[in-house]
């Protein structure tokens, strides 16, 4: 084994803890700068621990502004894409294992492709296609943006998971006398249980932090989600950095929470969809 | 019989994903396609064939736009791969804290990229923000910096903070990387006197060569298209210097309202993205022959 000397684990931890820092601190300013009084966020020297944080400015973006329907209109959409996504991929995945083996390559080639593109390529069309048939500043519109990228990625996914799972199972129980779907429904999702869970957070995500298909999918401000509508309040003549910032924490928060909770399940699904290629 | 029962029910479970993508990914792509061959000035299209490719060719924003996409590109990917790849070789070796420092790493790219593009704003922002006073108080500048109002620190600035979001993402591939190469290629090493530089030179970049090819291309192809960090800071502005392609394609689109010529320059984008596509489906298939 190799020997570490006391010095070597020192400039170790320096480094990690000095790039922890550099990652970190923007949002500790975000939290720092969320909780002062609107008088102390233009003081010079700024305050990195301020004596009088308050929640005033989160209550001012919930009374004032709009800041709670934001976050609906983002749980709403996350939410719809997340299911939908979640059905069609693996019912998709478990075709393509269970039925055509075979053809699932070039599929996968076909959903390759679709992640290649580019998305301020496709909103232009979105857009038209959306205002012909009268989706604009619905959810539905969204929903079906966020789907349309996130589904590739996840019957990919999941097609590594169904594969993982022998096919003698399934063929098992239909000899037992269950259907296609029976089998599909009682055996194999609670197999490929982590593989859903990997798939439902990745789209959720997606739709949770996208931005672009957003700003140009709604117009009207009511329907609005959370990354459109903070990065609205930038425009402002004069910008309450205050309020901002308590509505970037009502965005990161979440994803945070989240995140951590599931860290494994989405960490070994992306790493090996990546390093598989 | 049996087969063609076994069929349909095949049919059945992929159908609903085939028709959903055909209706939101092939009709669109194909439409934009479609409108790229138009002239478009509000509801008129006028067919002009690849009239908006040809002007394409003589536009200089067009080719100004492609080299900032290029600067931009080359500079974050270098830097999320150099940063990435160090930190996981730190992070690896602090065996107790792994998972911690890899949740706390990965902050940045959990969150909205528009979300952190706004916390940046304020951070850089010219006279209260944090990063000018913490330079001042250490001597790096004189005065402060408007980092996103001159072209040269602008390019920079977003260079800087699509670093911030993207480093952990590679760091994570390397990591997961690194934890592959067998503990006895270290320890033969060492027996045989190696050190440090000598067991990454030896033993380390061999065996992740090929993940950083596969993470490069794959990066390279998400940073080009990247739109939301350039958008929120400063959309493309000022005078350009950070107007990156999908930034051009957002701006002559829907503030300048020229569909048409938009979406050859989104055309244009996916060509460049194919090409660096192929590039990576033939890396991962070399690897598929050699190691399996």
């Amino acid at each position: 084994m190799r020997r570490r000397s006391p010095g070597r684990a020192a400039a170790l931890w320096t480094i990690a803890l000095a790039a922890a820092a550099v990652m970190v601190f923007p949002f500790y300013w975000m939290l720092n700068t969320s909780l002062k009084p609107a008088s102390e966020i233009f003081a010079s020297p700024p305050t990195f621990v301020s004596a009088q944080w308050s929640l005033d400015a989160y209550r001012t973006i919930f009374e004032s502004r709009a800041i709670g329907r934001y976050f609906v209109n983002s749980l709403i959409v996350a939410i719809g894409s997340t299911a939908l996504s979640v059905v069609l991929a693996s019912l998709a995945a478990y075709g393509l294992t269970r039925f055509f083996p075979r053809g699932a390559t070039p599929f996968v080639m076909f959903l390759l492709f679709t992640k290649m593109l580019p998305e301020t390529l496709l909103i232009i069309p979105y857009f038209r296609l959306m205002s012909d048939v009268g989706l604009l500043n619905t959810h539905l519109a969204l929903i079906l943006a966020y789907s349309s990228f996130a589904l590739p990625f996840s019957v990919w996914m999941l097609i590594g998971f169904f594969r993982s799972i022998p096919r003698d199972i399934d063929e098992a129980a239909m000899i037992d006398g269950a259907s296609y779907l029976q089998a599909f429904w009682r055996v194999v999702l609670p197999l490929a249980r982590p593989g859903l869970v990997a798939v439902a957070l990745f789209t959720f995500l997606i739709a949770w932090n996208s931005y672009v298909w957003a700003l140009v999918l709604t117009t009207d401000s009511s329907m609005y989600v959370l990354s459109v509508g903070i990065a609205n309040m930038v425009g402002e003549y004069r910008v309450q950095w205050n309020e901002l910032m308590a509505a970037a924490v009502i965005a990161a928060v979440p994803v945070m929470v989240l995140y951590s909770l599931l860290e494994r399940h989405l960490v070994n699904a992306i790493t090996a969809g990546a390093v598989k290629g | 019989m049996n087969a063609r029962l076994r069929r349909k029910a095949g049919l059945a479970f992929v159908a609903p994903t085939a028709l959903f993508l055909a209706a939101v990914i092939v009709f669109p792509l194909a439409h934009a396609f479609y409108t790229s061959l138009h002239r478009v000035r509000g509801l008129n299209a006028t067919f002009i064939g690849f009239g908006n490719y040809a002007r394409l060719a003589d536009d200089a924003t067009f080719w100004h736009s492609l080299g900032v996409s290029f600067a931009f590109t080359a500079s974050a990917v270098a830097l999320h791969l150099g940063i990435g790849l160090a930190l996981a070789l730190v992070v690896n070796e602090l065996r107790a804290a792994r998972t911690a420092l890899r949740i706390v790493f990965l902050t940045p790219w959990m969150v909205a990229p528009a979300v952190g593009a706004t916390i940046w704003l304020w951070l850089l922002e010219p006279q209260f923000g944090v990063v000018n006073y913490l330079l001042r108080a250490a001597g790096a500048i004189a005065a402060p910096v408007a980092w996103l109002g001159e072209p040269g620190t602008a390019l920079a600035s977003v260079v800087a903070v699509d670093v911030w979001r993207g480093v952990p993402f590679v760091m994570l591939l390397m990591l997961a990387g690194l934890q592959t190469i067998p503990i006895e290629q270290y320890e033969a090493a060492s027996i045989d006197g190696a050190g440090a530089w000598t067991r990454f030179r030896f033993v380390t970049w061999p065996n992740l060569r090929y993940l950083v090819v596969v993470a490069t291309t794959l990066d390279v192809i998400n940073t080009i298209r990247h739109y939301d960090i350039i958008g929120v800071m400063t959309g493309g502005g000022p005078a350009g210097a950070t107007e990156v392609l999908p930034v051009l394609i957002y701006n002559t689109a829907f503030r300048g309202n020229r569909l048409g010529e938009a979406a050859a320059i989104g055309v244009a984008l996916l060509g460049i993205v194919l090409v660096l596509a192929v590039v990576y489906v033939r890396t991962a298939r070399l690897d598929d022959g050699t190691r399996r």
